[in-house]
This record gives C-alpha cells, sequence and structure tokens, in this order.
C-alpha cells in the first residue's frame, strides 16, 4: 500500500517539478481565465445584485475552461521520447501513475482556482468572507471531480489523432452532475446563503461523484493505459 | 444458409408484431381515446414521449451489459452489439427530447425544462455522441472497443448520477413536470397504450439493432479482408 | 384557438419522431449499400491479387 503512495508521489512530484520550471499550463490557465472574467464582466453588469446569483455558475465555467487547459497536457507531455511508455513498463503501477498525475493536476488547478477566484473577488465585488471556508470545500471537491475525470481522459485520448477536440467533447457531459452541484453551491455561498437543509443534497452528490469516479478510474485506468 | 434463414425469420416476427402494435394502438390513441380533461389533444405525445424514454434507458443499460461484457471476454461481437445500441438508442433519445420540448411548449410555454427526465435524457445524448464520436476517431478495433467500452460504462454512471440527483432536488424544489399523470390522473384505458407502445418500440429498436450490429461486423470484415489485400 | 394550436403542435410532436426515425433508417440503408459495394470491391481485389 505504501509503495503506491510513495509511487503516486514521485509521479505528483515530477509533474509539479516540472510545472514549477516551465510555469506553461499555469500561465496558460491563468490568462485564459482572467480573459473570461474581464469579458464576462462586459456582458453583465458586475455591480447588479442579479449577478450574484449566477456568480457560482460564472465562476466554476471559468474554473472548467481553464481546467481543460491544465489536464488536455497531463498525459500529453508524456508522448515525447516515449516517456509515457517508461513509464508505463516501469514498476510503479499504472493506477499509482494515475493517482500521481491526478494529485499534481489536482494541485495545479487550486493553485490557478484561487488566484481566479481572487481576481472574481475584486472585478465583480462579492462578499462572501462569511463563507470563505465552505466556498474553499465546495471548490476541493468539485476541482478533485474535474480532475480525476480529465485525468483519466487524458489518458484515454492520449494516443487519438483528434485528442484536443475529443477530451472536451467526451469530459464536459460527465462533468455536468459535479459542475451543476458546484455551481448551485457557490451561487448560494456567493449571495450568503449557508450551507444547510437546502442544498446539503448537492454537498453529498458532489462527495458521491468523486469518491464514485476516483474508485472507478482507479479500477478502470490499467485497461485504458495499458489494454 | 440456416443463421441467415432464422435471422430473417426473427426480423420478420419483429416487425410483424411491430405493425400489428403500433397500427392497434395508434387507432386507439387516435380514434377510441377522448381528449385529456387538462390537456387537450397534445396528450397524445406522450404516447410516443415515455415508450421512447423507456425505450432509451433500456438501450443504455444494455450497452453497459455489452461493454462489460467485452472487457470481460475481449470478443469483438460484444464490442459491436454495444455501438449498434448506443446508436439506436441515440435515435430514441433524439426523439425523447424532440417530443418533450414540443409537449412543453404547448403544457408550460416553454422550450424547455429542467426536469429530471428531459434533463437526464440530454445528458445521455451529450455522452452517447461522444461515445459514437470517439469510435469514429479509432481505426484500431481492438482499441477502440476498449476505448469506448471504459467511455460507456462512465457515461452510464454518470446518466445514473444525473437521474438521482436532479429527483432528489426537484423532490424538494417542484418544477414542472412533463408527466400526464400530474395534469390530474389518467382516465381510464389510457395508461395501457404506453406500455404496448413500449413493446412495439422495443421490437423496432431491437430490428434496428441486428442490422446496425451486423453492419458493425460486416464493416470489420472489410478491414481485415483489406488489409489481407495489401498483404499481397 | 387554442384547440387548433394544440392539435397542430400534436402533429408536428408525431411528425418529428416520425422523421427522426426515418433518418435513421435512411442512414442504415445508405450504410448498407456502401458496405456490401465496399466488400465486393475488396473482394474483387484480392481475386485480382491472386
Amino acid at each position: 500500500m505504501s509503495s503506491f503512495f510513495r509511487a503516486s508521489f514521485t509521479i505528483a512530484a515530477k509533474d509539479l517539478r516540472s510545472e514549477v520550471r516551465t510555469k506553461e499550463a499555469f500561465n496558460a490557465s491563468f490568462a485564459f481565465s482572467l480573459v473570461i472574467l474581464v469579458l464576462f464582466s462586459f456582458a453583465f453588469d458586475p455591480s447588479s445584485e442579479e449577478l450574484r446569483t449566477i456568480s457560482g455558475g460564472l465562476l466554476w465555467l471559468v474554473f472548467s475552461f481553464a481546467g481543460a487547459l491544465v489536464l488536455n497536457r497531463s498525459f500529453a507531455r508524456e508522448l515525447q521520447n516515449d516517456c509515457l511508455d517508461a513509464l508505463i513498463s516501469s514498476p510503479a503501477p499504472t493506477s499509482a501513475i494515475f493517482f500521481g498525475k491526478t494529485l499534481a493536476n489536482f494541485l495545479l488547478l487550486m493553485i490557478v482556482e484561487i488566484a481566479a477566484l481572487a481576481v472574481f473577488a475584486v472585478l465583480y465585488d462579492t462578499h462572501f468572507s462569511k463563507q470563505f471556508w465552505p466556498v474553499v470545500l465546495v471548490m476541493l471537491l468539485g476541482t478533485w471531480g474535474m480532475t480525476v475525470i480529465g485525468t483519466m481522459f487524458s489518458a484515454l485520448t492520449v494516443n487519438l489523432r483528434m485528442r484536443e477536440m475529443m477530451l472536451p467533447t467526451l469530459v464536459y457531459p460527465l462533468l455536468i452532475p459535479a459542475l451543476m452541484a458546484a455551481m448551485t453551491l457557490t451561487s448560494d455561498l456567493m449571495i450568503g446563503t449557508p450551507l444547510g437543509k437546502d442544498n446539503m443534497i448537492w454537498l453529498r452528490v458532489l462527495a458521491g461523484f468523486d469518491f464514485i469516479y476516483t474508485v472507478l478510474a482507479v479500477v478502470f485506468i490499467d485497461i485504458v493505459l495499458v489494454g | 444458409m440456416t443463421q441467415t434463414n432464422t435471422r430473417d425469420r426473427i426480423l420478420f416476427v419483429l416487425a410483424a408484431v411491430c405493425a400489428v402494435l403500433l397500427s392497434v394502438n395508434f387507432y386507439k390513441i387516435f380514434l377510441v381515446l377522448p381528449d385529456e380533461a387538462n390537456q387537450g389533444a397534445i396528450y397524445r405525445i406522450v404516447y410516443v414521449h415515455v415508450p421512447s424514454i423507456f425505450t432509451g434507458f433500456t438501450g443504455f443499460f444494455v450497452a453497459l451489459a455489452a461493454s462489460g461484457a467485452y472487457l470481460a471476454t475481449g470478443k469483438l461481437k460484444y464490442d459491436a452489439f454495444a455501438a449498434a445500441v448506443t446508436e439506436v438508442s441515440l435515435a430514441f433519445a433524439t426523439i425523447v427530447l424532440a417530443t418533450g420540448m414540443i409537449w412543453g411548449r404547448i403544457i408550460w410555454g416553454i422550450w424547455w425544462a429542467w426536469d429530471a427526465r428531459l434533463t437526464t435524457m440530454l445528458v445521455c445524448w451529450l455522452i452517447y455522441a461522444g461515445y459514437l464520436m470517439l469510435r469514429r476517431a479509432i481505426d484500431e478495433p481492438t482499441q477502440r472497443a476498449r476505448l469506448s467500452a471504459v467511455v460507456s460504462i462512465f457515461g452510464c454512471v454518470d446518466i445514473l448520477i444525473v437521474w438521482k440527483s436532479i429527483e432528489w432536488w426537484r423532490t424538494q424544489h417542484p418544477a414542472p413536470v412533463l408527466s400526464v399523470r400530474d395534469g390530474g390522473g389518467m382516465g381510464p384505458g389510457m395508461e395501457a397504450p404506453i406500455y404496448w407502445n413500449w413493446l412495439a418500440f422495443m421490437c423496432l429498436a431491437a430490428i434496428l439493432v441486428m442490422v446496425r450490429t451486423r453492419q458493425e461486423q460486416r464493416s470489420r470484415e472489410i478491414d481485415s479482408l483489406r488489409r489481407m489485400a495489401h498483404s499481397y | 384557438m387554442i384547440e387548433a394550436r394544440n392539435l397542430t403542435y400534436m402533429f408536428y410532436g408525431f411528425a418529428a419522431a416520425f422523421v427522426i426515425l426515418v433518418i435513421y433508417v435512411v442512414s442504415l440503408a445508405l450504410r448498407e449499400r456502401k458496405l456490401t459495394s465496399e466488400i465486393d470491391r475488396v473482394r474483387r481485389m484480392i481475386e485480382r491479387e491472386k
């Protein structure tokens, strides 16, 4: 069991180290989030009350678009120099490779999202300081769901010729329940409604989604990568 | 030779049953049953809308089983069957969405409502369409079968999650539901044709799936023949 | 007035379902024809090679 986690952390560290050195994915993702946030502020009046009710949806749209940039590269970066083959034939189990990459993507995405959240709070003048930790909780759960599915399908589409198009086409429909839950929860939190009986159902949906797909991904990653 | 005969005989029987059921039912639907009290004539759409929902959902369960069977056994015939069932179910899902939108337009004045059934069908449609697009992007049959089986499994789990979560949400926050039952209960004899139509649609779906599966297998046959031709 | 619209939309609904099915069946028939001609072509190619 510990060798599984050791291998996962090694892979995660490798991916993160490579990202820290080049900062490609982070820059592209963050720049893209900024652009979308600014463009949306032209579409809506930033001070209006109704913006606050859709703010959750807007935020998660930004997160998922930025996420696609990060997740597409996840396995694609290993194609050069046969790194993917080397990884698969290494003693590390494929589930550890997957888990490590998921961890790295998750951390990277969380950093991009927190930066985007700060920009969002400034540009759209939202006051959610009372609900800050619940917002972070929803971000953690939602991002994990997005990352698990995204990394899994990054592995699935890595060898396809239309990879950049197939990944969003497959991933976004699958993410609909998680995005629905995250958007509804975040919108509620942004206007000050605390997590209560009313929206607890969505929190459970999010947690269930994360759990189910983490298990499914770890089980099926071997079939996808090796066959 | 006998195999083709049995297959053709099955197809003929299915077509006959389907034709009889549909004729009897449509006669009943249009000429015998009265207009429903609250909804008027438009409610008859339910006799196409609901059986299509049942057929579509049965299809995705069957595709899930076929994908699992492929992953378990490695026999490509299961993959051909899964692809055929998914494609036919996509056609029925399209019917559900189209009829649902037309029905909703009259009953609620809106083209779309985020109720459990329509939303689940929409997600279902998107996932099936993605599955079929994926298949077109992969040429190698084993890789295609393997990857689409995984997508099928992930997709089916997702559809169940969407269905359940919207249902739970809607029990707390009721919203327009496209159902005749909610319109004040169905009159006598109105419910039965739904199930008979479902049977008819299942026969139709079975015919389409059988034809499509054979086409899928033949296309693989052509690929291997072509490879053989090029090797000379 | 409302009754007429109701009836019209009902026909639209049934028509939509019918059209979708017809489109699908036609696509199946077209694919069948393409497959048959393809299989004949490949078989002929093999005969020639032999």
